[in-house]
């Protein structure tokens, strides 16, 4: 047993050097933590001037809370104003409605022919040139809504919009987010583990069979993930409706209006966002902050639709992974 | 220092005294007791575990591993895949450290100073004890600028020309490229990219080099190449190398460690003992292929 | 279940299964899948159409569009199928000269039209030389105390050089901005021409390139003279980002005979317009009326839509980028490292670690108009940057694009093999000393893809914008930080708002090709230094 000193110095250049690497570290940290800062910014910044949390009267101080859920009006300008937001919501489903009935069948086709039919070569060049659907900034599919799509529509015998309205918003959005749909459903059809495919094939089953009857029941929690996260993009979704779809916020009183709705002009919690933002953004009036309380529930939708959606993703990658 | 590197912790149980050590060491079943007193007579004793455990999260990964390896010799680590041998290998430069989950108790010596204690920065040991791993890593630097890599950021005196030259030739490797320096250590052979990696870690000119499977990945002419070199350094430095290579064991080191399942040292010797007359049979089982 | 709607004849072997169900549904998934690009394409055939007036060309102009470009550049691109080599060289000096291009606007726009060239020799005086004199200096010498050095020029620089503006823009004055410009920019690209060309590509004399640039920077002074809208701090603006560029990659393809036929492509383009811009001139054929030209690009927004034009939008759009890229980068990048080999993952700050790992991947899902609410109370409103002002937008923005920018980053940095990080710590490097050498030289590329691709969102973004109260249409370009501007996709959403035809089918698609024109460039320049990494990787 050999106990003699150590010759040698372990103990390094704490002085310096570790204080160097304190400071690495810090900054590192601070980089990491802007992202929590911007959370909680995004919470504060909203909660305060609908709840009025930092002086100064709130949004539900000057407006009730059963007039914003329950009232089926929304006329922030005209004298009496009245803040309700169920006609936004309205709005806002019926844009998602229409995207997501767009979207949601095509994106899931289009994950599966990516994941089972297509040759590596035509995946190569499709995937890329789905991705650009999603990069068009949103700005220009309003444009194409409003100037080209309309116009387009508007020919077809039967069908009569007016210039804005909620059928070509949504279904220039459905356009735009089925790479968000098929990107996240091929990734977890790509997870499901061929040997559940040649389990199926070694029964006989054709490639139809084992596409729909294998792969895509698999593969469920990751669609369904997909299709959570594309129905939030289409919630959250601002400048088509903006540019495309109009202002009038409507609630509908019958099966005929609700129908009509889609060929009419509609406002929805974006748009009303932007309406507002467009006419005061200086503080201190009500439509002000009806601003941050309608803000408030857009982002309390999408942030529980987001981590629903997070949580599915996360099945399937425990299944698989 | 970095959050990583604190939260692995030391138990000061059973370290503290050594008479309880010494209890522990005669307790276990090892044979390390009289042996390596005899080993510890012909040179000092350079790395030194006392009753060490490794757990990752709540998996053990080596059960109250005691050894002493002497200082300028080669000393094996053998036994089955999974049985703790690299494992050790990386507790002694503590590199485990970089896996969040693993924790390690017991005492581990270098040259009497223990390494887990709290005044040792992981990062001053490893320039003590180098290391050459399974897979040749090469820097996508220059021949060059991997050698000198240590001695760079060790800020090191010295003139940098001169000192890689010698780590180069060191590592036999100065005549196959003493003509391309500037060439990327990528494009070297896989031998060649080994011997670079030994190189790299001789040019700081540590006290202890540790190897974890160095010639794994490589053919057997480059492997000869290899096993030569480590020979011939055990002139200047306490190598210590963990194989799973029984013969490589036998042809190159001096002492032999042999691990079986569930991170246990069952025996520990002269290789020449281990190899033609060990003391368990579980230990001839394992040499002789029957298991493992 | 494993058998179809088939029927089985007797007395064959195994029988027969009807495919038709799956052939059907392999055709309508394939369908679908092209369904939607079609539409765009549609889409985008009418904004093309509009924008470039092409009702308004003859046939026979058709005719010559079809011969002088359409045709030698699809009997380019089926030989780029068969010669790969041919197309990836094409794509590089395509790439190369868009970039340049946009580069050059960067310059041109952030350091004469914002700034200007003493604001600019203050400020490179005290920040960018500084660091770029850090940078190379740590390249040549392991000094640990570099990086830390060069954070203190990032904090301290700027705040040195706006407490001296006044003494240090004088002595900018002094030299004139050609002599600012030449010292700041030509040098440095000297610099970098030599150590690319010499130490990385490896195909030439570093020297000789350095010399050129100096040399052709130089040539170059009395033929911009010779034009009226190419002042000299222009024409180096675009010698650094255009002509060096440009001239490297040019050098390093030619040096291999085997790359020559890929310059085929830019030239089949470049003389496909010439020839299309002269013969129907010639010839007195009608081409078409673009509204996306010249003035277009350089004119002030007009009720009158043959007068309007994008400038200070465009203007407006490329500063807050500038801005933008340089915030993401640096804290994405930051906190990319931290999440990566900085954080623990287990143990009391593992979960902080997975707080903030869940809080950026959800920071990711929220609509951008949100980000805009944040903008208007924080930035606006609570810190009083001003409504509608490039500081503002460009917080904002950044904000917005900080979570994609962190994630990519922290792809690229977990795609370093560890085998480095452990030969690194193996040598008793510290972490920063393992970051800095050894992740981050891997990481870099593609960092920066991921940063671009993001910018590119960032760019087109309008709800934000029009929550902090960026103007629908201004007049004149910011004059700073602080000053109020517009942007590309602002103005084109004003536009988009009037009722006339000419502006619908005119001017707004002008404004929307402007605006994918850029899109496409930063695309295609992340795409090929992806493939370039993915290549490089193998």
């Amino acid at each position: 047993m050999s106990n003699e000193p150590a010759d040698m110095d372990l103990t390094g250049d704490r002085g310096s050097q570790t204080v160097r690497e304190g400071i690495y570290h810090l900054v590192f940290f601070i980089c990491a933590a802007v992202s929590v800062l911007t959370t909680i910014g995004i919470v504060l910044s909203l909660a305060g001037p609908a709840f009025g949390l930092f002086g100064g009267s709130g949004f539900f101080q000057d407006v009730s809370l059963s007039e914003f859920l329950l009232s089926t009006d929304f006329s922030p300008a005209i004298k009496p104003t009245v803040f309700g937001v169920l006609p936004l919501v309205f709005g806002t489903l019926l844009i998602t409605v229409g995207a997501a009935a767009v979207a949601l069948p095509f994106g899931l086709l289009t994950a599966i022919y990516l994941s089972e039919y297509a040759s590596s070569r035509r995946r190569a060049v499709l995937k890329p040139l789905l991705e650009v659907l999603a990069g068009v900034p949103t700005v220009v599919y309003g444009y194409f809504a409003l100037v080209y799509v309309t116009p387009i529509l508007d020919a077809v015998p039967g069908i009569e919009l007016g210039t804005f309205n909620a059928l070509s918003a949504s279904l220039v959005m459905g356009i735009m987010i089925i790479p968000m749909v098929s990107s996240i459903s091929e990734d977890s059809m790509s997870a499901v583990p061929d040997s559940l495919r040649n389990a199926s094939y070694g029964l006989g089953s054709t490639k139809f069979d084992v596409s729909t009857g294998v792969v895509v029941p698999s593969a469920a929690s990751g669609i369904a993930s997909s299709f959570i996260l594309a129905i939030s993009r289409a919630v959250g979704e601002t400048m088509i409706v903006v540019v495309a779809a109009g202002q009038t916020a409507r609630f509908p009183g019958s099966a005929t209006e609700l129908l009509n709705s889609f060929f009419q002009s509609t406002q929805t919690m974006t748009s009303a966002i932007v309406q507002l933002g467009l006419s005061d953004l200086a503080g201190g009036t009500t439509a002000y902050r009806a601003l941050f309380a309608i803000g408030l529930v857009l982002f309390v939708m999408t942030l529980v639709l987001n981590l629903v959606s997070d949580v599915l993703v996360r099945r399937y990658q425990e299944d698989y992974e | 220092m970095s959050q990583n590197e604190n939260t692995t912790t030391t138990t000061d149980e059973g370290g503290t005294d050594p008479q309880t050590d010494d209890e522990k060491l005669i307790s276990t079943d090892v044979t390390t007791g009289e042996e390596s007193a005899r080993a510890a007579a012909t040179s000092r004793t350079m790395v030194e575990a006392r009753g060490v455990d490794v757990y990752y999260g709540d998996l053990q990964a080596l059960d109250d591993v005691s050894l002493e390896i002497p200082e300028g010799k080669v000393t094996a680590m053998i036994g089955p895949s999974g049985c703790g041998k690299s494992t050790f290998l990386r507790c002694i430069n503590r590199m485990n450290d970089l896996v969040d989950s693993a924790r390690v108790e017991g005492d581990l010596l270098l040259k009497g100073k223990n390494v887990y204690d709290d005044d040792v920065d992981p990062v001053a040991l490893r320039r003590q004890v180098g290391m050459v791993f399974q897979e040749p890593n090469p820097f996508p630097k220059s021949i060059y600028d991997n050698v000198a890599y240590g001695r760079r950021i060790q800020g090191l005196e010295g003139d940098m020309d001169e000192e890689v030259e010698k780590a180069l030739r060191r590592a036999a490797l100065w005549d196959e490229v003493n003509d391309q320096l500037d060439k990327s250590g990528l494009d070297l052979s896989g031998g060649q990219q080994q011997r670079l990696c030994i190189a790299r870690a001789i040019a700081v000119d540590p006290e202890v080099i540790l190897m974890d499977e160095p010639a794994s990945a490589l053919d057997p002419i480059a492997t000869s190449k290899i096993e030569d070199l480590i020979e011939e350094l055990a002139e200047d430095y306490t190598v210590v190398i963990v194989t799973h290579n029984m013969q490589q064991a036998a042809r190159i080191s001096d002492q032999t460690a042999v691990f079986l399942t569930g991170g246990e040292l069952v025996e520990f010797d002269d290789t020449q003992k281990i190899f033609e007359n060990p003391e368990h049979d579980r230990v001839e089982d394992y040499i002789t292929g029957k298991f493992g | 279940m494993a058998t179809e709607t088939g029927t089985t004849t007797e007395g064959a072997a195994f029988g027969k299964i009807s495919r038709l169900r799956g052939i059907v549904f392999e055709y309508l998934t394939l369908a679908a899948s092209v369904f939607g690009i079609a539409s765009l394409g549609v889409l985008l055939g009418y904004v093309f159409w509009d924008a470039f007036g092409l009702q308004a060309a003859d046939p026979l102009w058709y005719a010559a569009f079809a011969v002088t470009l359409v045709l030698p550049l699809t009997g380019f691109a089926l030989y780029g199928r068969r010669n790969a080599l041919a197309g990836e060289v094409a794509l590089e000096l395509f790439s190369t000269v868009m970039a340049g291009v946009l580069g050059g606007f960067a310059l041109v726009v952030v350091l004469e039209v914002i700034a200007g060239s003493d604001v600019w020799s203050a400020y490179f005086a005290t920040v960018a030389g500084p660091l770029a004199g850090l940078f190379v200096y740590g390249r040549r010498n392991e000094a640990n105390w570099v990086g830390l050095a060069g954070l203190g020029a990032l904090v301290v620089g700027p705040v040195v050089g706006t407490v001296a503006l006044d003494p240090l823009t004088r002595v900018g004055e002094l030299l004139g901005g050609p002599g600012i410009y030449f010292l700041s920019l030509v040098l440095p690209a000297a610099a970098i021409a030599r150590y690319v060309v010499g130490d990385v590509l490896e195909f030439g004399s570093g020297d000789y390139a350095a010399l050129a640039t100096v040399v052709v920077a130089l040539v170059g002074v009395p033929v911009a003279d010779q034009f009226a809208a190419v002042t000299r701090p222009i024409w180096l603006m675009f010698h650094v980002a255009l002509v060096v560029p440009f001239g490297i990659v040019a050098a390093k393809n030619l040096a291999d005979r085997d790359r020559w036929i890929g310059f085929a492509g830019p030239l089949i383009l470049a003389g496909g317009v010439a020839l299309l811009v002269t013969l129907p001139e010639v010839f007195g054929i009608a081409g078409p009326e673009p509204w996306f030209d010249w003035q277009y690009v350089t004119a002030n927004p007009s009720r009158f839509a043959d007068q309007a034009g994008l400038y200070p939008a465009i203007i407006g759009s490329i500063f807050m980028i500038v801005l933008v890229a340089l915030l993401t980068l640096m804290l994405g990048v930051g906190a990319a490292l931290y999440l990566e080999e900085y954080a623990p993952s287990s143990g009391p700050l593992g979960a902080v670690t997975r707080f903030i790992r869940i809080n950026i991947s959800n920071l990711a899902g929220v609509p951008s108009v949100v980000y805009g609410l944040l903008g208007l109370a924080v930035f606006a409103n609570t810190l009083r940057l001003g409504f509608g002002t490039v500081i503002t937008a460009a917080f904002t923005l950044s904000l917005l694009i900080l979570p994609i920018v962190i994630i990519s980053a922290r792809e690229a940095i977990q795609s370093v093999p560890d085998s480095l990080r452990d030969a690194s710590y193996g040598m008793g490097a510290t972490r920063w000393q393992t970051v800095r050498n050894v992740i981050m030289p891997r990481a870099i590329p593609g960092i920066l893809t991921g940063t671009i691709l993001a910018l590119g969102r960032a760019i087109g973004e309008t709800a934000p914008l029009i929550m902090i109260g960026v103007a629908t249409t201004k007049f004149s370009p910011p004059g700073g930080l602080f000053g109020k501007m517009t942007a590309m996709p602002m103005q084109i959403y004003t536009w988009a708002g009037f009722p006339s035809q000419e502006f619908q089918h005119g001017v707004v698609a002008a404004g929307v090709v402007t605006l994918l024109v850029v899109l496409l460039t930063m695309n295609s320049i992340a795409i090929l230094m992806r493939n370039k990494f993915e290549q490089s990787d193998i």
